[in-house]
């Protein structure tokens, strides 16, 4: 009786370590081959934007102590041809999160150069920039360009990036309350671009034809969205999340290139 | 009656304003945005021929001070879905400074020999055309886009066509053509460049006849996934020139080949897992120029991005990659090259791309004297770049017609990576805030030949472009030498660490070293004289009985015995020492070079970091009988040198790029040149000729330049401020 009881604490204690670290992790992963946006984008011709450079394959985030790191790996070996730094140039993420899964709370505008919406029901409460371009950079960019999503914004102090993955950490406050286990995530692919338009968050832009720096497969105007990967379905990585993602990505132009619906974005959560 | 008036004026501005927005909506897209970038460089060089720190072409200018803006115009359109236009007005630095009060400097004085001032276009702020590009995106199913004029040409390999930066990065214009198939897995690109008089052919020029000249390119390249990828190259230049034997002119004029070069490459990567990676690449080049429309020999030192005559040779890399083994974050990177000597492409990357997995040397070193001067034994031939040389390590092109030119000191250098061959591995781990790397590389060089791997031709009339010689403590465009037996070891660990205290200390440094030989002339058979021509004691003289290595070639028609003279000290003896001895040109290079250094980011939008580098190099780069081929400053001896860079990066919404970079270096360079000669003191004239005070020691060379013997000691400030502005 007093083994049985031992064993039962025990359990319950190893239980209980188990349930607590799970909840400090959470992972999605996406399907490789789907960087095609809506189903129909195209990578720029420069060399630099090697195959698989903007296909999202896998999303963690992790808290330690009192930092939240995040890492999103992609389809080859991260590349820094433009001297960024960082051990990355092309790709730029953006994290959005939903912190407290309340409609209506929230920004359900995506930041500007995403050309994107989020439902009502999965409105962003923050969301996590991986760049390689210098923090300050990010942050000032932000604040001129969407100065509407202030202290919404959290760029890492530094981030980096490792064979495919890149990753930063920011301070968990900064993310707000809440377990982030149970948070609502989604991941847009993006290309770094240091000389942006002039609304656009550092995004690179999807025009009809690609070019040499530009995306191609979407509308010149911007009614298209400017996301080459995203989350889609239940984040397994299951190929059926492809179509997930071109349904999710789906949008509608005017014949000048205004917006008739907007790609409409959701979270995905565990 | 005024009220019909005024109804029928209103209709009417209603029918022009809907007329006009439905022209908006419909009709041609047109945009104007633009850049502007200003710079404020200070130096105690005092140099003011330019707002670039360097420049070396003969009649341009370069300077570490001065103050300039310089602004473009981006222009773009799209007259239709079909059609798009860009172009750039784009003024430039140049000579373009502040202090020339807007365009009304001086019309008379000059500023560099060949003259600036407000009547020359580099300092009177004009304006140029660049970039224009017609974008066709026709629909059709074989055909993607044609672009009609400028482009980097990025899209190719380094190795073949390279992204192309002279001053801008899309000077370069030709026809593009681009297609594909099977769901955009199989791509093709088809190019024709014309060709760049300025430099793209022996002796940097295309011949007299340039305006038909161009290079042919073609690339496809199949990627089914992201797992799998095999590219195919073809570059054809031709370089012709109107044939002047050709006297009937009824049926036109007939044209002959001056240069041409043909490339071929294939390359295949299989990129199976997160952790693993695998590349090869492998490019073939033949070359030929014409004996009598283009150099047929460089001398011992000519300047060419291709050697003269017709050759070929073979360039290959083969890379490995394992990342995050295990999710250890250990991972190791593995480059197995070979750059052949005479492998040539007109159009490779001269700058802008990095071939190798090496950091290579350090562009602190960049050129032969110990303060990075070329022929600086020689008076008007002062440093350009400065004794700090540009920062950082180079990356390595492959192709010896490198271009540094425009640079500043805070920009990486480029170096020539023509005839490496060898391994380079790379240990990374990285583990929360800390990052580690290392690297061994053993580079030996396919350029390891005796008298340029040519018995039958004299050394002083070379296929082979030397450039600056591979003397003193760098050379970033020189790949060959007339002797060379060399291999070098570059070893280095790295790291990063962010200390979490405030927002976060960045804490770096590196620990590198390389160990470099060359015994150059390692035959004796190749010396210039018979043995003991020259008398060691009693009665000092040479015979001067000449050795031929063939024919009628000796060395001795360039390492001529010295006279006997009397020395400093009232003795007797060589003006330098007889070569007669295959160590007397030998180079061994022992160098360490240990950084330490900290960023911070002091508020929301700044972020500073200060470094320290210090460079110890011990140098024997041949004695007084090699005299760094009688062209160049001896820099046998010991060198050391210290720099302290601050740099600052300042963010503001609107601002693409603003800093300030300073940076002060000072060092010794103690002389050893070796023994066998006899110094002698500068008089006033060699005092005011190459700027070493009268008195002090040292020997005048084979042709009258000027080592000197004493310590030198050197001290460099220089800062740049900078500003770009995307609008």
């Amino acid at each position: 009786m007093k083994n049985c009881f031992r064993t039962s604490v025990l359990f319950l204690a190893i239980a209980l370590v188990a349930s607590t670290a799970l909840a400090q992790e959470v992972s999605f992963k996406d399907p490789s081959g789907d960087d095609k946006g809506p189903g129909t984008y195209v990578y720029p011709t420069d060399k630099v934007y090697t195959a698989g450079s903007f296909d999202l394959t896998e999303f963690k985030m992790k808290v330690s102590g009192d930092k939240a790191d995040f890492s999103v790996s992609v389809g080859t070996k991260l590349e820094d041809p433009w001297g960024m730094g960082g051990g990355f140039a092309t790709q730029m993420v953006f994290i959005f999160i939903d912190t407290d899964n309340k409609e209506g709370s929230g920004f359900t505008k995506a930041l500007p150069g995403l050309n994107v919406e989020f439902a009502a029901a999965d409105a962003w409460d923050k969301c996590v920039i991986l760049s390689p371009q210098p923090q300050n950079r990010v942050a000032s960019e932000a604040e001129t360009k969407a100065g509407w999503a202030k202290g919404a914004v959290v760029v890492p102090v530094r981030t980096k990036g490792m064979g495919r993955t890149i990753s930063g950490s920011v301070a968990l406050k900064d993310l707000g309350a809440g377990d982030p286990a149970k948070w609502g995530y989604q991941v847009v692919m993006q290309s770094n671009e240091g000389f942006p338009d002039k609304a656009d968050l550092l995004t690179r832009k999807v025009n009809e034809f690609e070019g040499q720096h530009r995306f191609g497969g979407g509308n010149d105007g911007d009614c298209d969205p400017h996301a080459i990967d995203v989350l889609a379905g239940k984040g397994t990585g299951d190929k059926s999340e492809i179509e997930d993602q071109k349904k999710m990505l789906a949008y509608e132009c005017e014949a000048d290139g205004a917006s008739k619906k907007m790609a409409t974005l959701s979270m995905v959560r565990k | 009656m005024r009220a019909t008036r005024t109804i029928g004026l209103a209709l009417l501005l209603v029918a022009v304003a809907v007329s006009g927005t439905a022209l908006a909506q419909q009709g041609p897209q047109f945009s104007l945005g633009g850049t502007t970038y200003t710079k404020w460089l200070w130096g105690n060089a005092r140099d003011q021929g330019a707002l670039y720190g360097f420049k070396d072409a003969p009649g341009e200018g370069y300077g570490d001070n001065g103050q300039g803006t310089e602004i473009e115009l981006l222009i773009k359109a799209k007259p239709s879905k079909y059609v798009e236009v860009q172009a750039r007005l784009h003024s430039r630095f140049y000579q373009n400074f502040w202090t020339n009060f807007g365009g009304f400097g001086s019309p008379s004085e000059d500023c560099i020999p060949n003259g600036c001032g407000e009547f020359d276009p580099r300092s009177n702020q004009y304006v140029k055309l660049r970039g224009v590009t017609v974008t066709l995106t026709p629909g059709y199913s074989w055909l993607d886009s044609a672009t009609i004029g400028s482009s980097d040409w990025g899209m190719f390999d380094p190795y073949v066509v390279g992204r192309i930066r002279y001053i801008d990065r899309d000077n370069g214009q030709g026809l593009l053509f681009q297609g594909s198939a099977l769901d955009k897995t199989l791509t093709w690109d088809a190019a024709r460049i014309s060709l760049p008089r300025l430099w793209a052919g022996p002796s940097y020029n295309t011949g007299t006849y340039h305006a038909a000249d161009g290079a042919y390119v073609f690339q496809t390249a199949f990627k089914p996934s992201s797992a799998f990828d095999v590219t195919g190259l073809f570059q054809w230049i031709n370089d012709i020139e109107v044939d002047t034997l050709d006297n009937n002119w009824d049926n036109g004029k007939n044209t002959r080949m001056r240069f041409r070069n043909t490339v071929v490459g294939a390359k295949a990567g299989i990129h199976p897992s997160a952790t693993f990676d695998a590349k090869a690449a492998f490019y073939y080049s033949t070359y030929e120029s014409a004996n009598d429309l283009a150099p047929t020999g460089w001398g011992l030192n000519g300047y060419s991005p291709v050697p003269a005559g017709k050759h070929d040779d073979w360039s290959g890399k083969l890379n490995l990659d394992f990342a995050d083994i295990a999710g250890s974050g250990f991972g190791i990177n593995v480059e197995a090259f070979h750059i052949g000597a005479e492998y040539a492409s007109m159009m490779a990357a001269r700058r802008e791309s990095d071939v190798l997995l090496t950091e290579g040397h350090d562009g602190t070193w960049a050129l032969p004297g110990p303060n990075n001067a070329t022929y600086g034994v020689f008076g008007g031939n002062p440093t350009i770049i400065g004794y700090g040389g540009w920062q950082g390590n180079a990356q390595q092109v492959a192709t010896v017609n490198v271009d540094n030119q425009f640079t500043d000191f805070n920009e990486p250098m480029a170096e020539t990576a023509i005839g490496w061959e060898g391994l380079t591995i790379t240990p990374t781990f990285q583990k929360g805030a800390l990052d580690l790397a290392a690297e061994y590389s053993y580079i030996t060089y396919d350029t390891n030949w005796q008298a340029w791997g040519d018995d039958s031709r004299s050394i002083t009339n070379s296929l082979y472009p030397a450039m600056d010689t591979l003397t003193g403590m760098g050379s970033y465009r020189a790949a060959y030498a007339p002797f060379q037996d060399k291999t070098t070891h570059i070893g280095l660990i790295k790291g990063k660490y962010v200390v979490e205290a405030g927002k976060g200390i960045d804490l770096f440094g590196k620990l590198k070293f390389i160990e470099e030989t060359d015994k150059r002339l390692n035959d004796a058979r190749y010396l210039p004289y018979k043995a003991n021509d020259c008398a060691t004691s009693g009665t000092l003289g040479c015979a001067n009985v000449k050795n031929f290595y063939s024919g009628t070639n000796s060395t001795a028609d360039y390492f001529n015995n010295p006279g006997v003279i009397t020395g400093a000290n009232g003795q007797q003896g060589y003006q330098w020492k007889p070569f007669s001895s295959i160590s007397d040109d030998d180079r061994d290079l022992s160098y360490v070079m240990m950084q330490i250094g900290a960023g911070y980011q002091w508020t929301r939008d700044l972020y500073g970091s200060l470094e320290y580098n210090y460079y110890n190099a011990d140098l024997q780069d041949g004695n007084t009988a090699f005299q760094a081929y009688n062209l160049m400053e001896m820099a046998s001896g010991k060198h050391q040198k210290n720099q302290l860079i601050a740099k600052f990066r300042y963010s503001l919404g609107g601002l693409s790029e603003c800093g300030l970079i300073y940076e002060y270096n000072f060092g010794t360079f103690e002389p050893d040149f070796g023994p066998g000669f006899v110094a002698t003191k500068a008089d006033q004239g060699t005092s005011n000729n190459v700027h070493v005070p009268v008195g002090s020691l040292g020997f005048a060379n084979r042709y009258g330049g000027w080592n000197s013997l004493e310590k030198r000691e050197f001290d460099q400030q220089r800062l740049k401020a900078y500003m770009k502005i995307l609008f």
